[in-house]
């Protein structure tokens, strides 16, 4: 028995699951995020109540911000996604399903809070919307952070929150 | 016949387990070689960038998922002291940092699993807002506070917790070393000697 084509084959699918491991371990992460943040909704906000040694959501939370995340959609067309001005550091971060970083926002240059369309990558933008995103993928994570350090400033910080917007544009439309 | 259809499936199940096994410690002990290193902080500036290879981003996702980008924050993590062991509850360590070129700084304390460790003490975090960013300060990290003006808990962190630091906004200068980031110091650990 020659045994040489039977080691060439396990090292030709030890490679290939090598890399299909790694170029997966991303996507099925942000996929679980994904879905554990749009169980409650997809296209909405949710505010996750201050950061605690109970919380176990996302990986290293920062108990020094209160965090507004909503898993989007845009599978049934743009999406519209904005934050309310904080008094204090905040930002508005975009997430693609593959877990980059594409789009972040903070109040250095929105003073007066954000309101971004989100499209997917290469879809028409929509017309008199003042701030365009473009994601690569259909589906993905938005997330405000507001520096809210103490019980205090998190329960000023929820109330802020409230005017958020994440929303489905023709479902915005539909309502007006 | 059957020898071979048996041989090629033994091949494809070891190749399956190789492969999973050489990307699972790829992740798990490749992270210093997708990182810079100051001192024992390590620090990737590939975080959450969409430029990240596909070592960087698996390992970024593992350890932190949603993070941001360099242009908003950066972090560093830091999981040994000064002789290389391993973190440990029952050791008492004192963090002693310098204003940083940043808007604002944080320094949490997670358990190994990369959650806040299990306890109640509401001291995971010490942050600018606390410790300011215009003076040195200083941080002692021990399961119990004593006298210290600022404190991270280490209780119920166990061994091989992590001190990670978030610089929030750096400046444009801002530029990372081992004289600018914070130092770490084990002050005593307990079954040492008097």
């Amino acid at each position: 028995m020659n045994w040489g084509k039977y080691v060439l084959g396990a090292l030709i699918v030890a490679v290939i699951v090598h890399f299909a491991a790694v170029f997966a371990v991303p996507r099925v992460l942000m996929n679980v995020a994904i879905e554990r943040l749009g169980a409650a909704g997809v296209n909405a906000w949710h505010m996750s109540d201050r950061v605690t040694a109970a919380s176990r959501q996302i990986v290293r939370p920062s108990p020094d911000f209160a965090y507004s995340a909503c898993a989007f959609d845009l599978s049934q067309g743009p999406v519209t996604i904005s934050a309310a001005a904080w008094r204090d550091y905040w930002s508005l971060s975009l997430y693609a399903a593959n877990s980059d970083n594409f789009f972040v926002i903070d109040d250095r240059e929105a003073h007066n809070g954000a309101e971004i369309t989100l499209i997917q990558r290469g879809a028409a933008h929509p017309e008199g919307a003042s701030l365009v995103a473009e994601s690569p993928s259909t589906r993905g994570i938005a997330l405000i952070r507001r520096l809210a350090p103490t019980p205090g400033t998190y329960d000023a910080a929820r109330s802020v929150a409230a005017g958020d917007v994440c929303a489905s544009v023709a479902q915005l439309r539909a309502q007006n | 016949m059957l020898r071979q259809i048996l041989a090629w499936i033994a091949a494809v199940i070891a190749g399956v387990v190789l492969g999973l096994g050489s990307a699972w410690a790829a992740l798990q002990f490749g992270g210093a070689a997708f990182s810079e290193q100051y001192g024992r902080w390590h620090f990737s500036r590939a975080a959450g960038s969409s430029a990240a290879d596909p070592y960087t981003r698996a390992i970024i996702a593992r350890a932190g998922l949603l993070a941001l980008s360099a242009r908003e924050a950066v972090y560093f993590s830091l999981s040994e002291d000064e002789q290389g062991r391993p973190l440990s509850e029952s050791c008492v360590y004192e963090l002693n940092g310098r204003p940083l070129d940043a808007r604002w700084w944080s320094v949490t304390l997670y358990a190994a699993d990369n959650y806040l460790a299990q306890n109640t003490d509401s001291a995971h975090s010490v942050d600018a807002s606390r410790a300011g960013n215009n003076a040195p300060w200083s941080i002692r990290i021990s399961p119990v506070r004593g006298d210290a003006q600022h404190w991270l808990s280490s209780r119920e962190a166990r061994r091989g917790f992590v001190v990670m630091l978030r610089v929030y906004n750096p400046q444009r200068d801002f530029r990372p070393s081992e004289a600018t980031l914070p130092v770490l110091t084990t002050v005593s650990c307990a079954g040492d000697r008097p």
